[in-house]
């Protein structure tokens, strides 16, 4: 069977600038039957010889930093703007959930936009009809779908249009951003939705995300761009370790000009100065370290003042910031005060239970009345690899934390 | 560059509740509602009929006010589709730029909308001919075939001013003025008969008046018009000497309107 979706050598340029008046045209137009130089404007590319093909049935995402080009190769497949150079063939009808509500009037009722938006997404207006009552039912609009969609709250729109978009019924289902719509309770029901549609039928689904955590979750395989080119196409766990340490690069890059990195994040006060952040194993300094393993933190800063018992915090969070670990030193008695001038830390934790992946150091520094001296995230990088008795990539992806566990069946140990 | 047609057919439904929802959202809060649609030709044709009443205006056995009704129900059908089709285009950016459909349905969405407005002028009409007496004969039927024929008059307008003023708003700003003037090369505030008269019977322009009447007839309005009078008014059948030049020039540049649309449809979405 032939790939559903097939892009052959796709490259979309966008002139730089604003869109030339006529007066421009008609010059440009003059100039080149005169045979005389034609002037070019600036172009930007944003997609850059881009090719791949998806098989039906795969659930595939993409990945990639801000402009990278995920939108425009959606766009691209969903027939919206036409590539500079390259092919495109896609096999089936295409359903694009890009940015939900694009066609919600706020003149009309919730339920004549639901009829309106049905018509427009090509579902027959009989199928509307029979899938109306599912559709206010998982919008939570019941009370208010025959009011006009100019009186809703934002939260109440964004779930008429997802619910909208998500019933009808296509090949191809295109999913741009959309996941992450309405408040917590909505945005499991959505993301529920989105597995359970992925898993009965055999749809060819494309996703694009920041979330990376839910690419992994939700696809088998993801495409990541970087500046218009794919840097990586294969097993999500794989892609999205690539894409954690492309991001690691930049971050280490940063870390490296004295700290002063756009993606570290550092309010400081000036008193403190951070000079180093050290990852050490047994054996001496390292980037990495085993699931399980000692892992050592060594700190060193100048102060340009005295702080007397300040609370120093180090903990470690993931790239995308959820925080894992935290240890202050609040509770200590006997706080040494610290002088002025430089100093070293050592922080370790004899057994770091985090599963394979990359994570983060943070470094917080508050004098003694609790006022912040200085804060930093995405301080230092570390990888954590997988130890021998580690579980299989499969397993590992669904969890965050490795512990040791004691298991019993009918009363008796099992090991 | 390949040009695919989609079957339009297809798009009905979509098509159809485009308009609704345009004639929806224009009337919703309106108190009169769709009555709006024909206050716009009745109030005109109060006016030109108080004109009428210095200038003078040779009508025949037609009364002014039904003939000009008459002459106003085409004429504004065709303005406001070729105006508002123009605009259609640009006026459903966030539409353009989400989801794929072939994008004249846009003008032609404009268009029927414009139909049912339509529909309610000839509710005007007939109360109109009732209160003068004046009942249908079999040429009535000639009228869906004028309409259909107009349809493809501000389609050949409206095709290619949507897709020029994506790229030039220029488009948007120049129609409404260039209408306003096409009116008065239309027989709408005098009857076609009067252009006949002058340039044919009384040769008023010498040896060019033939030639000129031709010109005159090449604004495919000016047969619309005259035959939707005959049609409905005189029981007449459609002068086909004076819709022949217009139709030509039509059926001539909407191949070309509909070609360049369709080129310049690839690009909408990043230009918009």
């Amino acid at each position: 069977m032939p790939p559903v979706i097939e892009v052959e050598h796709l490259t979309k340029e966008y002139s730089l600038g604003t869109v030339t008046s006529i007066k421009d045209t008609v010059r440009h137009i003059l100039a080149r039957l005169s045979g005389r130089k034609t002037w070019h404007r600036e172009s930007f590319k944003a997609l850059d010889d881009v090719s791949f093909s998806i098989d039906k049935g795969e659930v595939v995402g993409i990945i990639g930093h801000n402009g990278a080009g995920k939108s425009t190769l959606l766009k691209h497949l969903a027939n919206i703007t036409t590539p500079t150079s390259g092919e495109i063939s896609v096999r089936g009808s295409v359903a694009p959930l890009i940015e939900v509500g694009a066609g919600v009037n706020p003149e009309l009722t919730g339920r004549e936009n639901i009829y309106l938006n049905g018509a427009i997404l090509g579902i027959p207006k009989k199928v509307t009809h029979q899938k109306i009552d599912e559709i206010i039912n998982f919008a939570e609009l019941e009370q208010f779908i025959d009011t006009p969609v100019k009186r809703y709250s934002s939260g109440m729109k964004v779930k008429l249009g997802f619910s909208i978009a998500t019933s009808m019924e296509a090949d191809i289902l295109i999913v741009d951003e959309v996941l992450a719509v309405g408040d917590l309770a909505f945005q499991r029901k959505c993301f529920s939705r989105i597995e359970k549609m992925l898993h009965q039928s055999n749809k060819t689904v494309l996703i694009v995300s920041h979330n990376v955590r839910q690419i992994t979750r939700l696809c088998t395989r993801t495409i990541l761009l970087d500046h218009g080119k794919i840097i990586a196409d294969g097993a999500s766990q794989e892609v999205c370790n690539t894409y954690y340490e492309q991001m690691n690069n930049r971050v280490l890059a940063g870390v490296n000009k004295e700290v002063q990195s756009s993606h570290a994040h550092i309010r400081s006060s000036g008193s403190l100065i951070l000079e180093s952040i050290e990852i050490l194993t047994a054996n001496g300094l390292t980037d990495e370290i085993k699931s399980g393993g000692f892992l050592k933190i060594k700190i060193n800063f100048t102060l340009d003042r005295t702080l007397k018992k300040p609370e120093i915090i180090i903990g470690t969070h993931t790239t995308d910031f959820v925080y894992l670990t935290s240890s202050t030193t609040s509770t200590m008695r006997d706080k040494p005060d610290l002088a002025k001038g430089g100093h070293e830390i050592e922080f370790s934790i004899p057994s770091f239970p985090l599963v394979p992946g990359i994570y983060c150091v943070r470094f917080i520094v508050r004098d003694e009345l609790g006022v912040s001296v200085y804060m930093g995230e995405t301080l230092k990088t570390f990888t954590v690899t997988p130890s021998s008795n580690e579980l299989s990539e499969e397993d590992s992806k669904l969890r965050l934390i490795n512990t040791d566990a004691l298991w019993a069946v009918n009363g008796a140990p099992y090991q | 560059m390949s040009i695919s047609t989609p079957n339009l057919f297809a798009y009905r439904e979509l098509i159809a509740a485009l308009a609704w929802k345009n004639i929806v959202v224009r009337y919703k809060q309106a108190y009169l509602g769709l009555l709006w649609a024909v206050i716009k030709p009745l109030m005109l044709m109060l006016i030109f009929t108080l004109v009428k009443s210095f200038v003078g205006i040779e009508t025949g056995d037609i009364p002014y006010p039904i003939l000009t009704f008459a002459a106003l129900m085409p004429w504004i059908f065709f303005q406001e589709s070729a105006s508002e089709g123009v605009n259609s285009i640009t006026a459903n950016t966030a539409l353009i730029k989400k989801i794929y459909f072939p994008r004249e349905v846009f003008p032609l969405t404009a268009m029927v909308t414009k139909l049912v407005e339509l529909a309610i002028g000839f509710l005007i009409l007939a109360g109109l001919m009732v209160y003068y007496q004046m009942l249908p004969t079999v040429q009535a039927l000639w009228v869906p075939l004028i309409i259909f024929y107009t349809m493809l008059v501000a389609l050949t307008i409206s095709l290619f001013g949507s897709a020029l003023n994506v790229y030039y708003r220029d488009v948007a700003q120049a129609l409404p003025v260039l209408l306003s003037l096409a009116m008065y090369a239309s027989p709408v505030i005098y009857p076609l008969s009067l252009v006949k008269t002058k340039l044919i019977d009384e040769q008023a322009a010498g040896e060019w008046s033939n030639t000129l009447y031709t010109i005159y007839n090449i604004n495919p309005l000016a047969g619309i018009i005259d035959s939707f009078q005959k049609c409905l008014l005189q029981g007449l059948q459609p002068d086909f000497n004076s819709i022949l030049p217009g139709l030509i020039a039509t059926l001539a540049l909407l191949p070309l309107s509909y070609l360049y649309f369709k080129k310049a449809e690839k690009w909408f979405a990043d230009i918009i």
